[in-house]
């Protein structure tokens, strides 16, 4: 009984979200339709068109576009890996020792006004031209993001819980790792979702300014040689791996927040 | 007479001291935006081992700061809490503390909250007899059918349930529970009560228990403590005298029952009265 009260509105739910994407879909092919057209009667470079667009991927498919696929990539996945468990770590032993937080958070909050991205020329001037530079600028972006997420959930644990494993003889490691950490799950994958577009920014914003491979390496010649087909292919290929990136972190996020969903 | 001297002291050297738990003049004051509020009256009170022991009393009278203290979570204002003799200076480890709010863990289900306690170092189990502890713990508790639930999925007996599942599966020496049933049908609430009484009888465990339910306390006490209304007092101490083993079914019907519940009963009305946070 209770089975069929639920799939029901379910069902509405689900019919709603297909309206949504055939409208969604049909935004989209329309804005196309009207651009490959103008392109097409223009025929100027500034303005393309989606098939030159697709033709010019289709070639870099070929070869030319995964080495700094990879390199964009790679600075990405080493900065957020860096930033991630360093964040974590600080957000986790901060947020459970009160007089310590007290302490650093002001240098910490600091630092955090700093818009990260403008220290970029700074990291060029340190590490040099390649991966190095790039991949400081993720970590920071994605340290501070993910320390103030998990320092916010490792202050809101439930003293109650702890104090339940205290009593049953749990040892401080195993009340954080049967309490702290898994209360705190939610909030660091939440963290991580939120990271991902800043570090995908920090990465191209560090390619772009000097670099020899990457996709913002692939942007700055574009537009050094004003090649637009060539921009905006790049442009729809980072859309491409933010959309995928944000999916899979959306994914992430809701095997942790199963328990939490349940509950409202 | 002269033999009894030395008889007394080898039970004291075997460490059975009068008491297993012991309040000495401990009372406690808190303090709400500047105020103080006396909960609990300077008291006395000796739990023997092996003892079921009933707190009884209208709500807001201290029974809950009673067990926080015996647990160890609150130190008393004044005066002192002794376990096995000795001075509770902080979580208490050789209870087990069943709160009245239920702290199950929300991300773990049923099955992997009552086994918490198995999967720490001072209770290492391996993992098949966990497993089949837990499994009968379920079944004692009667939540077989939901070992997969989280706890937000269960009603609020069930978690009360589930909750007194994890408490019991590592059998501590020492019980403390706070309105285990409060949230329970009375049909329900016998099978708990039956339940309870076989396992802390079978494992000569010492109880304190709070509840509201006179006959709960006379079915599975051997004494009850009526408190006065705040700040708390004990007002009396009941001895119970029903005859061991008790048929948790069938002691209600009984006169001696009968007698009991109503004695507890004149101790208590005027203060149920008052009590009354309304
Ligand atoms: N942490 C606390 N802070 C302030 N007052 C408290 C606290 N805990 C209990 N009290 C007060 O102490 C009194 C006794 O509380 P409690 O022991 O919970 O009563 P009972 O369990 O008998 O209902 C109540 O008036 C309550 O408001
Ligand atoms: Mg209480």
């Amino acid at each position: 009984m209770t089975e069929g009260q639920r799939t029901r509105p379910a069902d509405a739910a689900r019919r709603g979200r297909d309206n949504i994407l055939i409208w969604q879909a049909a935004l989209v092919v329309g804005l196309l339709a009207i651009w490959e057209i103008c392109g097409r009667l223009t025929g100027a470079d500034q303005v393309s068109s989606p098939s030159r667009i697709i033709r010019t991927i289709m070639v870099w498919l070929g070869g030319e576009l995964y080495p700094h696929l990879f390199t964009t990539l790679g600075e990405l996945a080493c900065g957020m890996a860096i930033g991630c468990s360093l964040g974590i770590l600080a957000g986790l032993v901060l947020g459970r020792m009160p007089i310590v937080s007290l302490i650093l958070r002001p240098i910490i909050v600091g630092l955090y006004s700093v818009p990260l991205v403008t220290l970029a020329p700074l990291f060029i001037m340190f590490f040099g031209l390649d991966l190095l530079p790039k991949i400081v600028l993720v970590s920071m972006v994605t340290f501070f993001l993910l320390f103030f997420n998990t320092f916010t959930g490792a202050q809101q644990v439930d003293e109650d819980y702890l104090r339940t494993l205290d009593l049953m003889g749990a040892s401080k490691f195993e009340q954080f790792r049967k309490v702290v950490a898994p209360a705190t799950a939610v909030w660091i994958a939440g963290g991580i979702r939120i990271a991902l577009p800043y570090a995908l920014v920090a990465t191209i914003t560090g390619e772009l300014l000097a670099t020899r491979s990457g996709l913002g390496f692939l942007i700055s010649r574009a537009a050094e040689r004003f090649d637009m087909t060539s921009l905006y292919a790049v442009l729809l290929i980072l859309m491409t791996i933010g959309l995928l990136l944000s999916e899979a972190a959306l994914r992430l996020e809701h095997r942790f927040l199963r328990w939490r969903q349940v509950a409202e | 007479m002269n033999d009894l001297t030395p008889a007394r002291a080898v039970a004291a050297d075997a460490g059975t001291p009068a008491a297993k738990i012991r309040l000495l003049c401990a009372e406690k004051t808190f303090q709400v935006r500047g105020q103080d509020i006396e909960a609990l009256h300077p008291t006395d009170l000796d739990i023997r081992p092996h003892e079921f022991m009933a707190l009884v009393g209208p709500s807001g009278c201290g029974k809950s700061t009673i067990l926080n203290m015996m647990a160890g979570l609150m130190r008393p204002t004044a005066g002192e809490v002794l376990y096995d003799g000795q001075p509770v200076t902080g979580p208490n480890r050789r209870v087990g503390y069943m709160t009245q709010k239920d702290t199950l863990l929300p991300w773990r289900t049923t099955k992997d909250n009552i086994r918490i306690a198995l999967e720490l170092k001072s209770h290492a189990t391996p993992r098949a007899e966990a497993e089949d502890r837990v499994r009968q713990m379920i079944e004692l508790v009667g939540l077989k059918g939901f070992e997969n639930h989280t706890p937000a999925e269960l009603s609020g007996g069930m978690r009360k349930r589930a909750a007194m599942a994890r408490t019991l599966i590592y059998e501590p020496e020492t019980l403390l529970m706070d309105e285990p049933f409060g949230a329970l049908d009375s049909q329900l609430k016998l099978l708990m009560l039956d339940q309870l009484q076989c396992l802390t009888q079978h494992r000569r465990m010492s109880v304190v228990f709070v509840t509201h339910d006179l006959g709960e306390a006379i079915t599975l006490s051997d004494r009850i403590v009526v408190l006065s209304a705040r700040p708390g007092r004990i007002r009396a101490i009941h001895d119970v005298k029903l005859e061991r083993p008790r048929d948790v079914f069938k002691v209600r019907f009984t006169p001696a029952f009968s007698e009991q519940h109503e004695r507890l009963w004149d101790e208590l009305k005027d203060d149920i009265i008052k009590g009354t946070d309304v």
